[in-house]
């Protein structure tokens, strides 16, 4: 051989040692992984990047898993969240999705396109029916389940910093009910507030106004933009006219700021006291635990205010991440497997996650519900009971029509925050809401009850 | 007088022999071979590939429905597409006049002073081009912070209240604009250096003698000098503009109420949120389509020859 040849081969197989070395060769899988795997039955787990809490969680209870059995192996993949849907649709068009993963979607979509596997045949009846009947409905499509809640959280609600309260001379203890008595809430704060400081941050773009005010377009109207049977839009509604304005006057009146703090599902503006109340999801107040300890004991949490101040009527929706057996998946028994033993299992699995949470998640299970509920720390978290008996039992469950429908309202309610004419604004979704009513054919495909 | 013509060399059943190719032409093809090789495989066959999906309502999941060219006329009819393809060229507008004038100036003062005074401002001038889009971009965002951010600060000092920099319909798209000129900037006076240096000092020597002032060599001189390196600069800049994603992307997420959304942010969110992808492939290619007929007509109006020393 050559000397030149033979430098080359070596170069070539020096860089495949190192790049072999690296990892396992399999996506996602560290050497170590491969290692500890052994000869077992591989499967991928893919899930976002969520509090630093959580990550852990994650990390834990998938090390649990291939701790606890012999039989298969998990690699948990932890993808950033602003990097999740790109990386899902790459999978999806290169057929490498991971056996399970977190979705937060409604079911219906995915059901349809045949995304999901059902779990009727992979678990236990008894496991799927230990689920509460608001989580059970959120995984269910015609009667078969396609995914296993591990959670169910308000998508909206009121934190406020209790000492801003005290100063501006407000009641600490006491959170406005109704969209009048929010407006005197905020005409107070604001002399009191420091320049740059301001007295409470809301969705602030479309794409957020779709998914989080669906609870509130429901409350001031009793009814979705679309009709019952999914064959027309319903959108001409004075009631939505009004909601449009609620948001119209929080802008013009200087009680939300002009532009977003930071986006709707970050506490960084209220930790960093840019503003005395907030809406989020309630999973905001384990932000708040985990980085701005500080602020922990004088942050209170409350249903958003409705139009009328009857909370009987919550403005939130439910959402939650439910773990899913991606159709394509070669191992459907050890997804499944792994699905049960951490999710529908001993209830001591999920128990730290919620404690660590600090309370503001609602189980999906009634056991771990109870379990939760007894576990020592909750004497500290008196925040715990406004999340799962104030907001979540009052909660409505996400509407399972396509994200479009959303996305026509988030806009309109987008524009009449911008001072555009409510009407024009509602016209205008309703003739998109259509459009896609149309276009996917929708009319007479709404779930049945 | 007599022409002899030698006829070339031929085989036993009478065809003519194929020559060798010369040697210059096998190391020209060897040399070219890598490009066109990944050429093909990153740009040819998906481009042909993305045609064909784009006449299909493509599913990951489910057998793919042939729907002709409805995702083309989906495409062309939706006012949202034909919207942010506006304002895709209304931000190369607002981009690309003001990086070639800017870039311009720096460039002739640069030529124009001592080296070690040329070569820190070229060095000041490039570095936003290696800073990543997405650092860029997370940094002005900063900047245009409502609470707190540096511009709301500096606009404060005289008395001006605070901008939502790009909260405000009508601010967004200059706001994203400045950072978008601010990157390009660099390596477009880099070019407009070359391109000066390149002009033959005794043009500049002659028109000096005729009198000529900094402003009659500018225009007789050195521009039309500069024609074919403008004119690549106009393209590219055309394209690069009108293609920028990764600002509105982080700072803005295309907001507010779409008046950030330029046309590969719209072409992306449909891909990430549509449950069909051919709508999003045929809005590509027809943005394909618009680049290469609006450069095909810079072409045809600033048409590129031979400079003649």
């Amino acid at each position: 051989m050559k000397r030149r040849t033979l430098l080359s081969a070596a170069g070539l197989s020096a860089t495949a040692a190192s790049l072999a070395a690296c990892g396992s060769g399999t996506p996602g899988q560290s050497k170590d992984d491969a290692d500890a795997a052994g000869d077992r039955t591989q499967i991928e787990f893919w899930h976002r990047t969520f509090t630093p809490f959580e990550n852990e969680w994650y990390a834990d209870i998938v090390k649990q898993y291939n701790d606890a059995q012999d039989t298969y192996f998990v690699t948990d993949v932890e993808v950033p969240a602003d990097a999740w849907e790109q990386r899902v649709k790459s999978a999806q068009a290169a057929g490498t999705m991971p056996d399970v993963y977190t979705d937060p979607s409604t079911m219906d979509e995915g059901a349809r396109l045949g995304q999901f596997l059902a779990l009727d045949d992979l678990l236990d009846a008894e496991q799927l029916d230990d689920l509460t009947d608001q989580a059970k409905e959120l995984v269910t499509v015609d009667g078969k389940v396609y995914g296993y809640p591990l959670l169910l959280e308000p998508q909206s609600a009121l934190f406020w910093n209790k000492e801003m309260f005290e100063e501006a001379g407000l009641d600490p203890e006491k959170p406005p009910t109704s969209w009048d008595e929010l407006y005197e809430t905020c005409e107070k704060l604001l002399p009191a507030l420091p320049d740059g400081t301001f007295a409470l941050t809301t969705a602030g773009d479309q794409d957020t106004f779709a998914w989080a005010t669906v609870g509130q377009q429901y409350q001031v109207s009793g009814h979705f933009p679309i009709t019952d049977d999914w064959s027309e839009a319903d959108t001409d509604d004075p009631k939505y006219e009004e909601l449009l304005g609620f948001y119209k006057t929080l802008r013009e009146k200087g009680y939300i700021p002009k532009q977003p703090l930071g986006p709707y599902v970050e506490a960084k503006a209220y930790g960093e006291k840019k503003c005395a109340m907030m809406t989020s999801g309630s999973w905001a107040f384990s932000e708040i635990a985990s980085d701005y300890e500080e602020l922990l004991d004088s942050t209170g949490i409350a249903p958003f205010p409705t139009s009328d101040g009857d909370l009987s009527d919550s403005v939130a929706t439910l959402g939650n991440f439910k773990w899913v057996i991606d159709a394509k998946t070669e191992q459907p028994e050890a997804a499944a497997d792994f699905v049960s033993w951490c999710l529908a299992g001993d209830v001591e699995n999920l128990v730290p996650f919620f404690v660590g949470t600090q309370f503001t998640k609602a189980p999906a299970r009634p056991s771990v519900a109870d379990a939760v509920q007894a576990a020592p720390e909750a004497d500290d978290a008196p925040w715990s009971a406004v999340v799962s008996e104030d907001i979540a039992p009052a909660s409505i469950s996400n509407p399972s029509y396509p994200w479009d429908i959303l996305l026509a309202m988030g806009k309109a309610l987008e524009k009449g925050m911008n001072g555009e004419d409510p009407a024009a604004a509602l016209k205008a979704a309703g003739t998109e809401i259509q459009k896609v009513i149309d276009r996917e054919e929708l009319a007479g495909k709404a779930p049945q009850d | 007088m007599s022409t002899t013509v030698t006829s070339p060399p031929r085989s036993a059943d009478g065809t003519p022999l194929r020559a060798h190719p010369p040697r210059d032409d096998r190391i020209a093809f060897l040399m070219l071979a890598p490009v066109l090789i990944l050429l093909s495989i990153f740009v040819i066959v998906p481009t042909i590939y993305a045609i064909y999906l784009s006449f299909f309502n493509w599913s990951f999941y489910q057998d793919s429905e042939f729907v002709g060219l409805r995702n083309f006329t989906n495409a062309l009819t939706d006012p949202e597409f034909r919207a942010a393809i506006r304002r895709g060229v209304l931000f190369v507008l607002m981009t690309l006049p003001i990086q070639l004038l800017l870039s311009f100036l720096i460039a002739s003062f640069v030529t124009g002073v001592g080296k070690r005074l040329g070569t820190a401002l070229k060095i000041s001038v490039y570095i936003p081009t290696i800073i990543s889009a997405v650092i860029t971009s997370i940094t002005f965002a900063l900047i245009y912070e409502y609470s707190g951010g540096l511009l709301n600060a500096v606009v404060g000092l005289v008395g001006i209240e605070d901008q939502a920099w790009i909260g405000d319909v009508r601010l967004a798209l200059p706001a994203i604009a400045v950072p978008a000129i601010w990157m390009g900037l660099g390596l477009m006076t880099l070019i407009m250096i070359a391109a000066m240096l390149d002009v033959p000092e005794s043009f500049y020597e002659a028109a000096e003698l005729e009198g000529a002032n900094w402003w009659q060599r500018t225009l007789y001189i050195t521009i039309p000098q500069m024609k074919n390196v403008l004119l690549y600069l106009l393209i590219t800049g055309f394209v690069a503009a009108i293609q920028q994603y990764e600002l509105p992307l982080v700072m803005t997420g295309g907001g507010p109420l779409d008046s950030t959304t330029l046309p590969n942010l719209f072409i992306f969110n449909h891909f990430r949120g549509d449950t069909y992808q051919g709508y999003s492939i045929a809005a590509a290619l027809l943005l394909f389509l618009v680049l290469g007929a609006i450069s095909a007509l810079i072409f045809r109006v600033l048409s590129s020859e031979k400079l003649v020393d």
